[in-house]
């Protein structure tokens, strides 16, 4: 295809892409806030409002924060499919971007590019389809099972995949920028030993431990960037 | 125990698997479309079949672990419901905490089928749709625009001018920066739960969670060096699910050590 071709083709694709998005994001959001109320049907009884609200003040302010965060962050790298996908089904930080990162570093592709909407939205929608069957499997057989996985012997496997996938995801990225990553892990560890009530809300400390990454990340290009000028006009 | 056996009644299971199957669809439109364009935008199949199988064996691992969280809830909000949740929207890690401050509202004290009556099955229900609902909503409102500013190296006429010097280039270096803030802070608070997790330099915190991560990095270690040495790009498919795999596997010889 020639190159002005494929950049039409990419524009449509992405304008249908957005229209798409949006019309089924919002068809599964009212499902979900509807969902309660066919079930209050159901069992006869409706939620709470103020109650609702009442809990709403206490954690979901916490959530409306890191949800808007997590837009700001995740939407770049996961493009415009990637990204209805990936708030439609949940599991970010635990899946879905690790997941698309590791793909789009599998096959080497760039942030902004159409090789990365393509990879990111392939990526997303294939580990949202393996969670689906991996669940509907899951709750299938789930009365077979449940005493293999509740087995006790087997908890402190999967109490402990997150901490699996990070150690992965580490060994991977620190490679990348080691002193940023020395002196983020040092920062973080620091405020975590002298302020242990951080601990429990771990997944907040994410902003300042990225927006320090990408500070050092920030300066360190700037430095290479002004080297690399200063050779070319020598 | 007679509302819970409604919360798993067949009617239940139906709502939520309704959703939960629309929600399937979309997943194969998306694919569809986007393996349809890659091809027709020149990109080679055979990367993008790479990054099927990539994805799959790298979701696989996660997905028990929700799994079980669909298990660990189950109890008090029976099956259907965390199902619907960790298949859609959710994340293991609000879903219990919110369950837990709706359960604390609606006057039942705290998430247990002992005390749940049915009109706190439907507040705790529709908090949690309401608490994690806001990335859906910023990205129906804002994601089309907001995608858009960002800058395409290979469509300069969409603001590739103005990036020209500067932040061009940077892109990257910041994703890649952005997963080590995000990983840092994780294995930061292992290392913190060791120290101060127990009291304040009490050093009585669980070492389970560090232990399991440094094996995992080791083991990532091992297949970046398989890869390195062979060249063989089929390495990179497996390795974070392989690695783990490996580390989960130590997890329950560490657990036994711990006793």
């Amino acid at each position: 295809m020639e190159n002005r071709t494929a950049r039409e083709y990419y524009e449509n694709y992405l304008k249908t892409t957005h229209r798409l998005g949006r019309i089924l994001t919002a068809s599964v959001l009212i499902l979900l806030l509807a969902a309660p109320y066919v079930i209050g049907i159901y069992l006869k009884a409706m939620p709470n409002i103020p109650a609702v609200l009442k809990a709403f003040l206490g954690v979901g302010i916490v959530y409306l924060v890191s949800g808007i965060v997590e837009y700001l962050i995740y939407v770049p790298m996961l493009g415009a499919g990637g990204s209805y996908l990936a708030f439609i089904t949940g599991n970010l930080i635990n899946m879905k971007i690790p997941c698309a990162i590791n793909a789009r570093d599998i096959v080497g592709v760039k942030s902004g590019t159409p090789e990365n909407e393509i990879i990111a939205t392939l990526s997303i929608a294939t580990s949202s389809l393996v969670t689906i069957i991996v669940l509907a499997l899951g709750v299938l057989l789930m009365i077979p099972l449940q005493p293999v996985l509740q087995s006790p012997a087997l908890q402190p496997a999967f109490e402990n995949v997150v901490p699996a996938l990070f150690g992965a995801m580490a060994c991977k990225y620190y490679r990348a920028d080691r002193k940023a990553a020395l002196i983020v892990l040092t920062v973080m560890t620091l405020l975590f030993v002298f302020v242990p009530s951080l601990i429990g809300s771990t997944s907040m400390m994410v902003i300042p431990s990225g927006a320090l990454a990408i500070g050092l990340s920030y300066l360190s290009f700037r430095k290479k960037q002004k080297t690399s000028e200063g050779g070319n006009e020598a | 125990m007679e509302l819970l056996a409604e919360l798993n009644s067949p009617v239940m299971y139906l709502i939520c698997g309704g959703i939960i199957l629309f929600v399937s669809v979309i997943c194969i439109v998306f694919a569809v479309r986007a393996y349809r364009a890659g091809r027709q935008l020149g990109i080679d199949e055979s990367k993008m079949k790479r990054v099927i199988t990539a994805s799959t064996t790298f979701a696989v691992l996660p997905s028990i672990g929700i799994l079980l969280g669909v298990i660990a809830l189950s109890g008090s909000l029976g099956t259907p419901w965390p199902w619907l949740r960790l298949s859609v929207i959710g994340a293991l890690h609000y879903e219990t905490q919110v369950a837990e401050a709706a359960s604390e509202a609606a006057g039942i004290g705290g998430l247990s089928i002992a005390n749940m009556t049915p009109e706190a099955f439907a507040t705790i229900a529709f908090l949690m749709s309401l608490c994690i609902m806001w990335g859906m909503v910023l990205v129906i409102f804002n994601g089309e625009a907001y995608s858009r500013r960002l800058v395409s190296p290979s469509h300069p006429e969409k603001g590739g001018k103005k990036k020209k010097s500067g932040m061009s280039g940077f892109g990257d270096t910041a994703m890649t920066a952005m997963f080590i803030g995000l990983v840092s802070a994780y294995i930061a608070s292992y290392i913190g739960t060791i120290v101060s997790g127990n009291g304040m330099f009490s050093f009585q915190g669980s070492w389970l969670p560090l232990a399991v991560a440094v094996t995992s990095a080791a083991a990532m270690g091992v297949f970046i060096y398989i890869k390195n040495r062979t060249g063989a790009d089929w390495v990179d498919s497996f390795s974070v699910a392989g690695s783990m795999l490996t580390a989960m596997a130590a997890a329950i010889f560490f657990g036994r050590l711990i006793g």
